[in-house]
């Protein structure tokens, strides 16, 4: 977590711009934030029924953890869009995103209760080490 | 209730799929008492990226019928995140769980 779905019209973002899509996303969503590379993942599908694109050609929908303010969820979906059109060509106006929040607590990764925001380092340290000794809490 | 499990496209073989959505289906009765309707999504290959590099994470997300105390909620993380590693032989740091409370609580 943070989980960011992108939906897109079929063949609207080839398989050549989606790892620099996902490395925008995953640096644009730390530098606002400041959470962990590990904790970021980007997937890309297309026409899913499940992230309906209301006539847009592309929708991205981050699924992120809860305690970020409202300029810093602003700023994530404003540089997001800029990223998916500076590598596809699709029009602003043609892509859609937005994100919601989800408790920290009601998430599991690595094998340990994601860290509230903030607190991203001292867990990263105790999950290591917990992956150190073979344990996880 | 609805039980979303994204996989990466490939990393699961089909009698693995099975034994796990009746896993989930045992652990949705048993902690909740409702059958699980499962939506299984594949990422198409090269379309999953974790950090950045290609994905090999899964992720398993459900919205519980009633709020769920928080001791509880780990307890039952920790035994949905179990049953994918068993049954994968994934490692815990490939798979997120989620337990959602009911919306407007």
């Amino acid at each position: 977590m943070p989980l960011y779905m992108c939906n897109a019209v079929k063949g609207a973002i080839d398989d050549a711009a989606k790892p620099k899509i996902a490395e925008d996303i995953t640096r644009i969503h730390c530098d606002v934030t400041g959470a962990p590379p590990e904790f970021v993942h980007a997937f890309f599908v297309e026409d899913s029924p499940a992230q309906p694109l209301d006539g847009k050609s592309a929708f991205l929908f981050g699924n992120i953890r809860a305690g970020r303010t409202d300029e810093q969820k602003a700023q994530i979906v404003s540089e997001m869009r800029q990223s998916i059109h500076q590598h596809t060509g699709i029009p602003l106006d043609e892509i859609k995103a937005a994100t919601t929040d989800t408790p920290a607590s009601w998430v599991l990764e690595g094998g340990e209760i994601m860290p509230e925001p903030g607190e991203e380092a001292e867990w990263m340290a105790k999950h290591k080490a917990h992956k150190s000794a073979g344990t996880a809490a | 209730m609805i039980c979303n499990c994204i996989v990466q496209e490939g990393q699961i073989p089909p009698e693995t799929e099975a034994a796990l959505k009746t896993g989930i289906d045992e652990f949705t009765q048993r902690a909740f008492g409702e059958t699980a309707e499962i939506n299984w999504v594949a990422i198409p290959k090269n379309s999953g990226f974790t950090a950045s590099k290609p994905s090999t994470s899964s992720i398993i997300s459900m919205r519980a019928p009633q709020p769920v105390e928080q001791s509880r909620r780990e307890t039952l993380l920790h035994e949905l995140c179990n049953i994918w590693t068993t049954e994968t032989n994934c490692t815990l740091d490939e798979v997120v769980g989620v337990i959602s409370d009911p919306e407007n609580n």
